[in-house]
């Protein structure tokens, strides 16, 4: 974790959502922010636990994990750089972590303090209209890829459920 | 068996379009599960030596007693000696296949079909877009952009399967990469020993940055497939008459004359398999055409 | 008497008593000679010995569902609008083997089958006549051609018949395929009661109608001809217009409500496949005996409407008789203009008369052209 204030300021910059809001809406983005190192194999979070931070991966790759019993952990979604991890966290449901994340490689991200990204959005709605809208676009293509998996394209048709 | 009728570099008698020609199978190799590629050769030498195809064109293979199925040829189109037939086992003459050894004879008649037209886009940037049973027709014109890679700008494979163990041709990724291709794979699902991407394959797009004003798509695979991944280079503004799709019919002659593969005003025998994808733009959103 | 020179275009009168002369030298020639006779209370295509077993003295009456075979005692053979059968059936045959796989030392070897008769049709009305053409353009293109249609093709002898008494279900007008029969002929018939009008449009045509006296045809017996066909062109049981749009107009309308509209009606029989002259689906049926060292390949009629028709693996492409039908009427109507530069339809109407629920494709295309539905 760092919280060099110069060297977090360049990563957020390179984000490119982070590159068309106003300044002051930046600075306060960077005050609930931090920069994380991870290793492959790191993890970020686990099912089940509180839900404190989003992520923004800027190097590397993260996997989202749900482990079934009796299948092990599925590996069902992987984050790139500039995709978001654990979004859920700045609007909350069920108040805990639904999936498991892991780094798969090296890498770098950003860390943003949820509770307190979420209290920004309360106090300055033009901030939070910024940060829900961009909430909606990740929401809105994650639902897109899960639907595609759901349609289970490459199924060989024996594998395929009956229709009729 | 005449050849008096057989245009040069086809295994076809124009006279008699429907009699097939003999190939012994030289090798099997399993590509994924319930999927491997037939290496064919001819018995007759003087069709094996002119027998030629492009890119993206099929044969027609035969078991005696079974009947026949379109299969699109897989294998390097240098290669004049050794025909590579992509096959899954689904139906009674793919299944027939499968029971199959090395040594046995397999009747063919062919190529049929438009190719993966390239050679009209010089300097373009190729983004070739497929998954699961559809890489083994992009393969042939893979082999041939390698071959002439300076003709081209950047090309870019991406490529999905349903999980780790159904990716196919694995082995020749690394080949492929030292030969100027950047692959991008992703599976639908993987467990933990998969380290590469996980998700569908359209959205590999979104990693991607290209110019439309020099981008061609070619794309190849289950239909809903090709129908995102033409949305996600629509969207990106690459006009429709720089994407190329290969699409599947039921097939019976491969000749156009049998009605079977119609889609439409056109004979996907004959036709295509391989469509600009602007001749189709006008029938691709209505259901059971 | 036959001083006179047989040229193309001239045309000749024989009398009605000579007939079956004529009929001997088709004979023998080497033509198998086919005709049509009455069976079973409607018209097929049969082999023909003598001018007695046509069907001199009928008529037959037909509408959407309806078919009648009425004997009114006319002098006329060939005065009756056509039955269920075409004449596709002697040059695509319902069944045709392709060839036989015998397995010897481990290698298959190929038997073909050349069994191709020379057939003599006696009796094609223009539209059939038209539609044969049509059928030409798919089974002999450019790049290869279909070994069964071109040997019987190549050895078939047409007598053709103008039509002068078109019925219920009859539009060769709409699509000009009729009722004057087009070039493409061995020997052209117009039927009076007690003569022939003949014109030989080929050399074996000349050769056969040299063998039986004829007459120079007088200027009053071509007039009648020409008076009769303009009032056949009148009394047309259906019309279908505007030829040359109905391409854009159906595949610029294929999710139309009027689709739905027929689907509702259509039982996807077949029928209209089956009795259509031009429809040229084909599948193959692969054999093999026991031990599977002996396999034999037959073609046979396919039809859009089976419901395996588009199967690929993993599903139907077609899957419901909306789309079934949509696929046949667009393909007959529209993509085949497209694909052979020509229509699929000839206007003969078999379609409308043998359709159990009585479904004109005519009046479907009214509806389909008159609602627009964006």
């Amino acid at each position: 974790m760092t919280s060099d204030p110069k060297e977090l300021r360049s990563a957020l910059q390179t984000i490119p959502w982070f590159q068309e809001i106003d300044p002051n809406h930046f600075e306060q983005l960077c005050g609930v922010s931090r920069l994380l190192q991870v290793e492959a194999g790191d993890e970020l979070f686990r099912e089940g636990d509180k839900e404190e931070f989003m992520y923004i991966v800027l190097e590397g790759r993260v996997a989202i994990e749900i482990y079934v019993p009796g299948r092990g952990r599925m590996r069902i979604y992987t984050a790139e750089p500039m995709d978001i991890v654990g979004w859920s966290s700045v609007t909350p449901v069920v108040r805990q972590r639904t999936a498991s994340a892991r780094a798969v490689l090296p890498g770098r991200l950003v860390a943003m303090d949820a509770k307190a990204l979420r209290r920004l959005c309360d106090e300055d709605h033009d901030l939070g209209y910024v940060v829900m809208r961009r909430l909606a676009n990740v929401v809105a293509s994650r639902l897109l890829v899960t639907r595609l998996q759901l349609i289970d394209m490459f199924a060989h048709p024996s594998q395929e459920t009956e229709h009729e | 068996m005449t050849t008096l009728a057989t245009p040069q570099h086809m295994a076809v008698n124009t006279l008699n379009p429907m009699l097939p020609y003999w190939a012994e199978i030289i090798r099997i190799q399993p590509e994924a599960p319930g999927i491997s590629t037939y290496w064919l050769r001819f018995l007759d030498s003087a069709v094996r030596q002119g027998f030629s195809f492009r890119p993206g064109q099929f044969n027609m293979v035969q078991v005696p007693g079974y009947g026949e199925a379109a299969i699109s040829i897989s294998s390097d189109p240098a290669d004049r000696e050794l025909i590579g037939h992509t096959i899954r086992h689904t139906g009674n003459v793919t299944q027939a296949i499968s029971r199959m050894k090395v040594g046995d004879v397999l009747g063919v008649r062919g190529p049929f079909g438009t190719h993966w037209p390239i050679e009209q886009h010089p300097g373009a940037d190729l983004v070739l877009g497929t998954g699961g049973i559809g890489l083994p027709p992009l393969r042939p014109v893979i082999y041939h952009i390698i071959r002439h890679r300076h003709d081209f700008g950047r090309v870019v494979l991406l490529y999905g399967a349903r999980t780790p163990r159904d990716l196919q041709f694995q082995r020749e990724f690394a080949e492929w990469e030292k030969g100027g291709i950047e692959t991008m794979i992703t599976v639908d699902r993987a467990d933990e020993s998969w380290q590469g991407l996980v998700g569908v394959v359209p959205i590999l797009f979104y990693h991607l940055r290209v110019d439309p004003r020099k981008s061609v798509v070619l794309t190849c695979g289950p239909e809903i497939m090709i129908r995102f991944v033409v949305f996600e280079a629509l969207a990106r503004r690459i006009p429709s008459n720089r994407i190329y799709v290969s699409l599947e019919r039921n097939m019976r002659c491969g000749l156009g004359m049998c009605g079977h593969c119609q889609l439409g005003p056109y004979f996907v025998c004959k036709d295509g398999p391989v469509f600009n994808f602007e001749l189709l733009e006008p029938y691709v959103n209505l259901e059971n055409l | 008497m036959n001083e006179i020179l047989l040229e193309a275009g001239s045309v000749v009168a024989v009398q009605k008593g000579d007939f079956d002369s004529l009929l001997g030298a088709m004979n023998s020639l080497g033509y198998n000679l086919i005709g049509p006779a009455v069976r079973d209370d409607a018209i097929v295509y049969a082999p023909l010995f003598s001018s007695i077993s046509l069907p001199q003295g009928y008529i037959s009456e037909q509408d959407a569902g309806h078919y009648r075979l009425i004997y009114t005692g006319h002098g006329r053979y060939f005065d009756v609008t056509p039955g269920a059968q075409t004449w596709k059936q002697f040059l695509f045959p319902a069944r045709a083997p392709l060839y036989t796989q015998q397995r010897k030392d481990g290698r298959w070897q190929i038997e073909s089958h050349d069994d191709h008769p020379a057939y003599a049709l006696i009796g094609v009305r223009p539209c059939e006549l038209a539609a044969i053409q049509v059928q030409d353009r798919v089974f002999l293109q450019e790049a290869w051609s279909d070994p069964i249609y071109r040997h019987r093709r190549q050895r078939v002898f047409i007598v053709s018949v103008d039509c002068l008494h078109p019925c219920g279900t009859c539009f060769c007008d709409s699509i000009g395929t009729g009722p004057k029969t087009g070039p493409g002929f061995d020997l052209n018939l117009t039927e009076f009661d007690d003569l022939f009008l003949a014109e030989a449009g080929s050399e074996t045509g000349k050769i056969v109608l040299s063998n039986v006296p004829y007459q120079p045809a007088s200027a009053f017996l071509l007039q009648s001809a020409r008076r009769g066909l303009a009032d056949a062109r009148k009394r047309m049981g259906r019309t279908l217009p505007d030829i040359d749009e109905l391409p854009e107009a159906l595949l610029g309308n294929l999710d139309h409500t009027h689709w739905d509209d027929v689907a509702r009606r259509c039982l996807s029989c077949g029928n209209c496949t089956q009795v259509c002259p031009t429809c040229f689906c084909w599948d193959v049926q692969d054999s093999t005996d026991l031990q599977g060292t002996r396999s034999h390949r037959e073609r046979i009629w396919d039809s859009c409407f089976n419901p395996d028709y588009s199967y690929i693996a993993g599903g139907n492409t077609r899957p419901d008789t909306r789309s079934r039908y949509r696929q046949w009427l667009t393909h007959k109507l529209a993509s085949w203009k497209h694909q052979f530069d020509v229509l699929g339809c000839v206007g003969c109407g078999r379609c409308i008369t043998w359709c159990p629920a009585g479904i004109d494709l005519t009046v479907e295309v009214a509806a389909l052209r008159r609602e627009f539905v964006k």
